[in-house]
């Protein structure tokens, strides 16, 4: 049996849109090392719920790193400090016994945040709704082999599809920027055969849309492949700004 | 009632083709008067909600999730079938048609079963032309594998993401339509009641989960694709929100609850740790193609399993199914787990646990070679568990996957609601007792893509979802008090239990007694037992803060209440089916040899249960079964 | 069949005010300041070269006339764009996050968050600065009606060599110019590299290679300018 460890928290407690939020400790007792950090969270909520007071708000669904509902900043890094991993598979393990952990909501004007930890990321819904798609109906498809594909173009692009639009880019970016969510889409789509017919007006629409939504401009730190469950390269950025320069000159 | 499944008539293979026939046309420019509303946005979902305003329709989405990409669907990893016959190994539809059948143990309804089959092939010409990245070969065409034990290679998949990348392409023809302004999106919400009106489903009540607020929508069809209950077990491979309320609240309103106790239990997941346990997590199954399945051959053998020599292993799926080894059917494995955990040969802190052993597969194809086919599941495991599989065997334990139970459904997915349609694992259709890997994104895909933009334009063409209903109708505002009351009993009860807490007792209840080997006294104890959790918790129940803001505790407890109702019906299914049969397993009904005994006789049918205003007393309904295409044969894994 | 979105291709407006136009209008103008830096490095070591190398270098610079001015005008709207972007961009960043984080830390790599990226809007202002001092100083500084003159075949040219010989004896700018252009090193050190990825020139292999080339050019670069003023201050006779 894993010892048990004692963790101090620092939870950001927001109780609306528009409310005053401070950070409130919190102190969690017989932790153990083979939980989640979000079962951790359940823990703490537990407690609460309890002790009749409202538990802390965070979005989290398949708890397997892949729907992207997760997304908090655990000790100042988005998802935590572990590599290629969101928070929803983040153990205790990693820490020890009598840390200290600040949690709080991604922060950015174009994820307001909507309680605690829960903020409201559909400004990546209408990013994909400008132009992330490829416009076939259904049903007048032709035989999926009638379209061979080199195995190194699906390869790249699947690097790039692995999104799960988490927001981690956003909310580690000192900028606030979207352009690794959006510069994957496009990347993805670009080296597919597929995505060639609309591939001009899809990136200058997507990156339009990004403005749109108050996201800020990519100074190309690189802190979002730091930090992205998927490890996405920032390949994709610079493929974004070839895409972009390709619609308006090409 | 007797249960009308509207087959149409003709030879199986042309069933479809006769229906397309004579299915009613709506007028293209009749179709934007038609609102549509789509609960749940899966592959199910998606693809309808996409296909139908892509169609002219007026279709309004709803979702529980901050965004419709993040469906459970999306968790899916294997891959999805289809009788493509691209590697020319002699697949076919009907080899498909009849491979899912006898995987389903003779218990789904053939016609639908073929037509699922029939348009597997479409489904991936469109989710090539999307974009999606399924494997390739390095000539630049389809790549397929065997999956789950299939005799050929008809599974289609991109890396170990395959239902991600498929929900993507859903996901984005989705909004591509909201950008159109064919689809309204509608996240962040929880359908809470179904609307009646003279008979026909025609409005929903949902629960804006930020505000809180109480929302009415009226449609001419309501299509439910709202994924699977196996959350009523607590632990499941299945994301934290996935719920029954929907499926639950139309159940209460006259729709039919099909077959609820089929259950898959998946063989590979790792073991649950602690009592922290949140939920199970699967790794792919491919994993048995190469990993080997053993215990000590002592019982409490405390050893390290390096330290234990060959001959003191266990390899029992290869002992007991030799010509299948490793690579039975779900069913079969996960029994076969439990059995020999149940024996005390189990290893682990839990002895809840069996080894999956590379040891072979690396000696064979080298580290590297094992780390090309699995790298990514062996990342998985080592990040849960902290263990190092190259080094040491994986434990895994069997955990509920999928639920082939749902809502019974005719040939045209339409419930015993007229207008109220259901897609996807939410329906009980296709696989029978049980579901073969591979087939539920083929299934989700097939319902949304290709068979309700027909049935439900047939529907409406025939005078179905006629007249415009207001939403300040009676029945809007008595689904409305409905929802309202319901919220506010569970804020007034202040007990001094957590939702969490009454979840887990279900579930542990469900696991020991509606698990995966039933008999008769532990179901007629989880009925009593259930019957009683249900009264505690609508006296003890803890559900602070407040109804008009977030409130995900809230959320949960409407959902618990709705799974408390259910798993008492699941463990009456259960206990009236006198035979085993898929993931059924009866214990008082086995061989000899301790296999699956199947009644065909007396249980060649759907169990469709009615509700009756009281959830102890349901009325059974049977859809005979009636197979002319196929001949019933017992499965045999030897 | 769903009508297709109309969408023309942008305007340039629209476009240079894109995330992407802005991007790529600063990796264009700070490579044009990038590439003259380097040749007034290039000059500044001439004061090392034998004779009046220096100021024939200068002279002959001068004479150039009117391609002189035209790449002066050049360099002063690329400066104007570049600036005005960085501070726009800036600007855009505060409101793109209002509330900051209590606690945040860099994830390491393979991000290329460093000092040097986070300080690029500090360290351009100062480079600005400084270059306004720069110019008084030198360029329009003292020239041959104040003295600083020397015949070179029988033709009066500017001293330049003397009045930065002069200059840089003061230790106050001896070594604020060094100061500045260890800032200068900073700013490259992330500019370099951000300017071709801004132009898309990266991808997943160079990115790593180009980054390591931008530090030793950024090193480099620095070192260049900085060998003249300590070598003035502390052994020039």
């Amino acid at each position: 049996m894993s010892q048990a460890m004692t963790i101090h928290l620092k939870v950001w407690r927001q109780s609306g849109p528009d409310a005053k939020g401070k950070l409130v400790d919190y102190r969690l007792e017989d932790l153990n090392e083979d939980m989640s950090f979000l079962e951790a969270l359940d823990v703490l909520n537990e407690e609460l719920i309890k002790k009749g007071e409202d538990p802390v708000e965070f979005d989290n669904d398949c708890r397997e790193g892949i729907c992207g509902s997760c997304g908090l900043m655990v000790g100042g890094i988005a998802h935590g400090p572990m590599k290629a991993t969101a928070v929803c598979q983040l153990h205790m393990r990693h820490y020890k016994d009598g840390d200290t952990i600040v949690v709080e909501p991604f922060r950015a004007t174009a994820f307001p945040i909507i309680k605690d930890l829960v903020v409201d990321r559909s400004a990546f819904d209408r990013i994909i709704a400008a132009g992330g798609y490829v416009s076939v109906d259904t049903g007048g498809a032709p035989d999926a082999n009638s379209l061979p594909i080199p195995k190194e173009h699906v390869d790249e692009a699947f690097d790039f599809a692995t999104c799960i639009g988490c927001g981690a880019c956003v909310a580690s970016c000192p900028n606030a920027s979207a352009s690794l969510f959006t510069g994957a889409k496009v990347t993805h789509l670009a080296h597919l055969p597929q995505g060639q017919v609309e591939r001009k007006e899809r990136v200058v629409r997507m990156v339009e849309q990004m403005k749109a939504e108050g996201f800020g401009d990519c100074s190309n730190h690189g802190e979002c492949e730091a930090v992205c469950p998927k490890q996405i390269s920032i390949a994709a950025i610079a493929k974004m700004r070839r895409e972009y320069l390709r619609a308006l000159f090409g | 009632m007797t249960l009308e499944a509207h087959v149409p008539s003709g030879p199986i293979a042309e069933k479809w083709q006769n229906y397309l026939d004579r299915a009613k046309l709506v007028n293209p420019a009749n179709k934007r008067k038609h609102d549509i509303l789509v609960v749940g946005t899966g592959l199910a979902g998606g693809s309808a909600a996409a296909t139908l305003a892509e169609l002219g329709y007026n279709v309004k989405v709803f979702c529980i999730q901050d965004s419709p990409r993040r469906a459970h669907s999306i968790a899916a990893q294997g891959g999805i079938n289809a009788a493509k016959n691209y590697p020319n190994d002699g697949d076919t539809v009907w080899r498909l048609f009849y491979d899912t059948i006898k995987g389903g143990d003779y218990r789904a309804r053939e016609a639908n079963v073929h037509r699922l089959a029939a348009v597997s092939n479409h489904i991936i010409d469109q989710c090539v032309a999307q974009g999606v990245p399924f494997a390739r070969e390095y000539g630049g065409l389809l790549d397929n594998r065997s999956f789950g034990g299939a005799q050929v290679s008809r599974t289609f998949y991109a890396r170990g993401q395959t239902g991600q990348q498929l929900l993507m392409g859903a996901y984005q023809a989705l909004e591509r339509q909201v950008r159109t302004g064919g689809v309204k999106m509608f996240p962040r919400r929880e359908m809470l009641e179904l609307v009646v009106v003279d008979g026909q489903a025609r409005g929903i009540v949902v629960r804006n989960l930020v505000t809180g607020e109480l929302e009415r929508h009226a449609g001419d069809a309501v299509l439910l694709c709202t994924g699977g209950y196996g959350n009523v077990y607590f632990l499941s491979t299945n994301a934290k929100n996935s719920n029954v309320t929907a499926a639950w609240r139309c159940h209460r309103k006259g729709a039919f609850f099909a077959n609820p106790c089929y259950t898959q239990i998946h063989p590979t997941c790792i073991p649950v740790s602690g009592q922290y346990q949140s939920k199970l997590t699967l790794m792919s199954e491919s994993l048995r193609n190469d990993g080997r399945v053993w215990v000590p051959r002592e019982a409490g053998d405390t050893r390290s399993p390096g330290n234990i020599p060959q001959d003191e292993r266990d390899y029992f799926l290869e002992r007991r199914y030799p010509g299948f080894g490793n690579l039975v059917p779900r069913d079969v494995a996960s029994r076969a787990a439990k059995v020999v955990c149940d024996d005390g040969f189990g290893v682990g802190s839990t002895k809840q646990a069996v080894y999956l052993d590379f040891e072979d597969a690396i000696g064979r194809l080298g580290e590297s070679g094992v780390r090309e086919r699995y790298g990514n599941l062996f990342e998985m495991y080592e990040r849960i568990t902290g263990e190092n599989p190259y080094r040491v065997p994986m434990r895994i334990y069997p955990a509920v996957h999928y639920t082939m139970g749902g809502l019974w459904v005719d040939y045209r997915l339409m419930s015993t609601i007229p207008g109220l349609f259901v897609l996807g694992e939410a329906n009980f259709s296709d696989h029978g007792a049980n579901r073969l890997g591979a087939s539920a994104l083929m299934q989700g895909l097939a319902d949304g893509y290709f068979v309700i933009s027909s049935t439900v334009g047939d529907y409406i063409a025939s005078g179905g979802g006629s007249g415009k209903v207001d939403i300040s109708e009676a029945a809007f505002d008595e689904a409305a008090k409905a929802a309202e009351n319901r919220i506010r009993q569970l804020l007034h009860v202040e007990g001094d239990k957590t939702v969490t807490e009454f979840h887990r007792e279900l579930g542990q209840i469900m696991w020991n007694d509606v698990g995966m080997s039933r008999n008769r006294k532990g179901l007629r104890h989880a009925i009593d037992a259930i019957a009683d959790l249900r009264a505690e918790y609508w006296k003890n129940v803890s559900v602070p803060g407040r109804k008009d803001t977030l409130n995900k505790n809230l959320e949960f407890a409407g959902r618990v209440a709705d799974f408390l109702e259910l798993g008492e019906l699941m463990a009456r299914d259960a206990l009236h089916r006198d035979e085993s049969c898929g993931a059924h397993f009866r214990e008082e009904y086995q061989t000899e040899e301790g296999e699956a005994l199947r009644r065909d006789e007396e249980y060649t049918y759907v169990a469709a249960w009615e509700f009756t205003g009281d959830a102890g007393s349901p009325t059974l309904h049977k859809e005979t079964l009636s197979f002319e295409a196929v001949d019933l044969s017992t499965r045999s894994y030897k | 069949m769903t009508p297709r979105i109309k969408h023309d291709k942008p305007g340039l407006r629209s476009a240079l005010s894109s995330s992407v136009g802005k991007k790529v209008l600063t990796g264009v103008t700070g490579f044009a300041w990038a590439g003259f830096v380097i040749l007034h490095m290039a000059g500044n070591l001439s004061y090392f070269g034998a004779g009046e190398a220096y100021n024939e270098y200068a002279h002959k610079l001068l004479s150039t006339g009117p391609l002189l001015y035209a790449v002066e005008i050049v360099l002063l709207i690329c400066l104007v764009i570049h600036a005005i972007l960085g501070v726009n961009i800036y600007l855009g960043k505060r409101r793109a996050r209002k509330q900051s984080y209590d606690t945040y830390r860099s994830a390491g790599r393979p991000g290329l968050q460093s000092p040097s990226s986070r300080t690029m809007i500090l360290t351009g202002v100062v480079l600005l600065v400084f270059l306004a001092i720069h110019l008084k100083s030198f360029k329009f500084g003292p020239g041959i009606a104040e003295g600083y003159s020397l015949l070179v075949d029988g033709e009066p040219i500017r001293d330049l060599k003397r009045l930065v010989t002069e200059k840089f004896r003061h230790p106050i700018y001896a070594f604020g110019y060094t100061g500045v252009m260890v800032l200068l090193g900073f700013h490259l050190r992330h500019g370099v590299w951000s300017a071709l990825q801004s132009l898309g020139a990266m991808n997943r292999r160079l990115t790593p290679l180009i980054y390591g080339i931008a530090a030793l050019l950024a090193v480099g670069i620095a070192a260049g300018f900085i060998v003249l003023p300590l070598y003035i201050y502390f052994f020039a006779p």
